[in-house]
């Protein structure tokens, strides 16, 4: 029943919002506005890698049990062709965006990123159906509200990615008041396929997720929520200001109830339901000489606690040293269902450096950026290089290494170095 | 004592009629130079010290005194991209990340010369207030200070023409005095709807030695638009209004 109330209610002022948005449609359309228009974008990534392997790491062990490499420096090589169509007319729209990975003929994968269908019945309101990309929240590279964001990662956060399936309503008003010059409130409904093998799924374990955004003195600020009736409920809170001309601080918090936190107990997979917050504090600033510092502090309360990522680590350590293939192939599915990302543990901190042009090196950006656990000491530390000596064109030189103890996440890694060359056309 | 007395008091009646009368020109030079609500599409070309050139086109759209919008159209690297400037806030948007992120006004964005302020310029009588400098038999010349510190440049030297009160130059200073970078003011053009003014903008500065960005003005056009397309909802769909 109570499911139903949310329900009632976001139609409810989904129709509102259209009526009340309608009291706006009296501009005049003009010729052009009434022009059709399909147009036709997107990008190939070439990206050739060289990896420096930890043959002695229990993750390396694992990924390779079957067919050991004779070396520990590997390769990869792979191509990404980016596809984009948009169609727009004055108040209908369509935008489909796509992703390959291609390997080999026999190692390929493509992915539907967003396809949805929008109406705009006035400047107002906004309709959207279909399966398309959220962004919610304010921090750089994590996202503590993103409560319906695809997995960002947190090395390259504006990589672009698969969105989800859902349909959307948003309503925007702006005001010419001093402190209150906007208001938005988004709606958003995210049905479920979670019938196993069928194609089907319960009414009743259809999502909600509602955003009500302020331009309020000057400061963004976002109230969101999530509900659910078998997933986590979620609520958080976020906000962004300028302080001065040149530094930008933001924040966000997230209160998580019942959130599935997996542990290794006994050299077992466990699991249990916690309430647990989370929260991200950050900053933006620019320097004289065009220098541009991103700082977050990241807390995920669902994160691992240092012993037992310790328990964690003696896990994938039995696994790999295990004789028994199967138990080894086990070992290796429950880490990458499970325990899969670049930030399992509790405490963050994110530092990047980037500046545009040093040395009148024309058309280079070099950046440094590091994610430092603060649990255990460990950390990644990456440069990369961008450059961009013709329109439409960009190549990227990106190293990371990843430093600490090998019973640390990051010094645990497979990988100890990797080397990236990138090469991007755009059209 | 008595004559003293009205003789400051004179001397500063006069100075504020002399600032009232500079803050009117400068009001004047804005209408001059865009209505206060339209739309136009501009290109940029940012021409390095090797004579190479990165040419961008923007999609613009203005409301009011504290309102602007911009949209990459090309090249495709950047297309879709989107700014938009509220008062001193400022944000960018980023297709492939989807949302709207807080900059800076000092950030650049495109590269070169320019930086935000310059491509997201508001009225200058909103920013500055002005006094009359020495000028010359033809055109009158305006010094400009920034009324918060939240302005890109702290003090403006700007020349105007005595005839048609159309702006030809302006000096940008930092706050200790230091010359950051001259705008010329060229090729006088009618774009139709009472709109005449100069279509191209060049810009250098001592502090990119053989950099040289050029702003030219290709259309502008008085639009009317409702103030919810200046909101962070709106900048991904931007191009919905040029189509």
């Amino acid at each position: 029943m109570k499911f139903s109330k949310w329900f009632i209610f976001v139609l409810m002022f989904a129709l509102s919002a259209v009526v009340f948005g309608q009291e706006k449609e009296n501009l005049p359309i003009t010729e052009d506005e009434q022009e059709k228009k399909l147009e036709w974008n997107g990008n190939l990534d070439v990206k050739y890698s060289l990896f420096n392997m930890d043959q002695n790491s229990a993750q390396y062990k694992l990924q390779f049990f079957k067919d050991p490499p004779s070396t520990s420096l590997l390769s990869q090589y792979r191509i990404e062709p980016y596809l984009n169509a948009e169609y727009r007319s004055n108040d209908l729209g369509f935008v489909l965006k796509t992703h390959a990975s291609y390997y080999s003929d026999s190692n390929s994968r493509f992915d539907l990123f967003e396809a949805y269908a929008s109406f705009n019945p006035s400047f107002n309101t906004n309709l959207q159906a279909g399966k398309r990309v959220y962004s919610w929240g304010k921090g750089y590279a994590f996202n503590p509200v993103g409560f319906v964001n695809p997995v960002k990662d947190p090395e390259n956060p504006e990589l672009a990615q698969a969105g989800l399936l859902s349909a959307n309503i948003e309503y925007v008003k702006s005001f010419s008041s001093e402190a209150l010059q906007s208001f938005s409130f988004l709606a958003v409904l995210i049905p479920t396929s979670d019938i196993a093998g069928t194609s089907f799924g319960e009414f009743t374990n259809t999502d909600i997720a509602l955003k009500s955004s302020f331009l309020l003195w000057d400061t963004d600020i976002d109230l969101l929520a999530y509900y659910s009736v078998n997933k986590p409920k979620r609520f958080g809170f976020d906000f962004a200001r300028n302080i001065q001309d040149n530094i930008e601080i933001h924040g966000e918090i997230s209160f998580n109830q019942n959130v599935e936190k997996f542990t290794i107990i006994n050299n077992s997979l466990t699991n249990n339901r916690v309430d647990r917050y989370s929260y991200l504090f950050g900053l933006r600033y620019l320097d004289a000489s065009n220098t541009t510092i991103i700082a977050e502090y990241y807390h995920t309360g669902a994160g691992l606690s240092k012993d037992e990522y310790s328990q964690y680590s003696e896990f994938l350590k039995i696994g790999a040293d295990n004789l028994n293939s199967i138990v080894a192939q086990q070992t290796l599915n429950t880490s990458l269902t499970y325990f899969r990302g670049t930030t399992l543990m509790q405490d963050y901190l994110y530092l990047k450096v980037s500046q545009p042009e040093p040395f009148d090196w024309l058309y280079f950006t070099p950046s440094l950026y590091t994610i430092y656990n603060l649990m255990d000491n460990s950390f990644l530390l990456s440069f990369q290089m961008s450059y961009k000596p013709v329109t439409n064109t960009e190549f990227i030189f990106w190293t990371t290494m990843f430093v600490g103890d090998r019973s640390t996440e990051y010094g645990g890694k497979q990988v100890q170095q990797r080397m990236e060359l990138w090469m991007r056309v755009f059209f | 004592m008595k004559i003293l007395s009205m003789f400051i008091i004179t001397i500063l009646f006069a100075l504020n009629i002399t600032a009232q009368d500079a803050n009117k020109l400068l009001k004047e030079v804005d209408d001059n130079l865009m209505p206060e609500s339209y739309e136009s599409i501009r290109k940029l070309i940012n021409e390095e010290s090797d004579g190479s050139k990165k040419e961008f086109t923007f999609y613009t759209v203005k409301k009011g005194k504290d309102k602007i919008a911009m949209l990459y159209i090309s090249p495709a690297s950047e297309k879709g991209r989107s700014t938009l400037r509220l008062g001193e806030n400022m944000w960018l948007y980023i297709p492939s990340a989807n949302r709207p992120i807080r900059i800076t006004s000092l950030q650049s964005v495109v590269g070169g010369v320019f930086n935000n302020a310059d491509i997201m310029q508001l009225e200058y009588s909103t920013e500055y207030g002005a006094t009359y400098s020495k000028g010359t038999d033809t055109e009158n010349i305006l010094d400009l200070k920034a009324k918060n510190k939240t302005v890109a440049y702290d003090k403006l030297k700007m020349w105007i023409t005595k005839d048609k009160k159309i702006l030809r130059k302006v000096e940008a200073y930092s706050a200790s005095g230091m010359l950051i970078k001259t705008l010329e003011f060229k090729d006088d053009k009618n774009y139709g709807g009472g709109i005449t003014r100069p279509s191209i903008i060049e810009t250098y500065s001592p502090l990119y030695k053989g950099y040289r960005s050029l702003m030219i003005y290709q259309t502008i056009k008085k639009r009317q638009f409702p103030d919810e397309v200046f909101t962070q909802n709106y900048m991904g769909r931007l191009g919905d209004l040029k189509k």
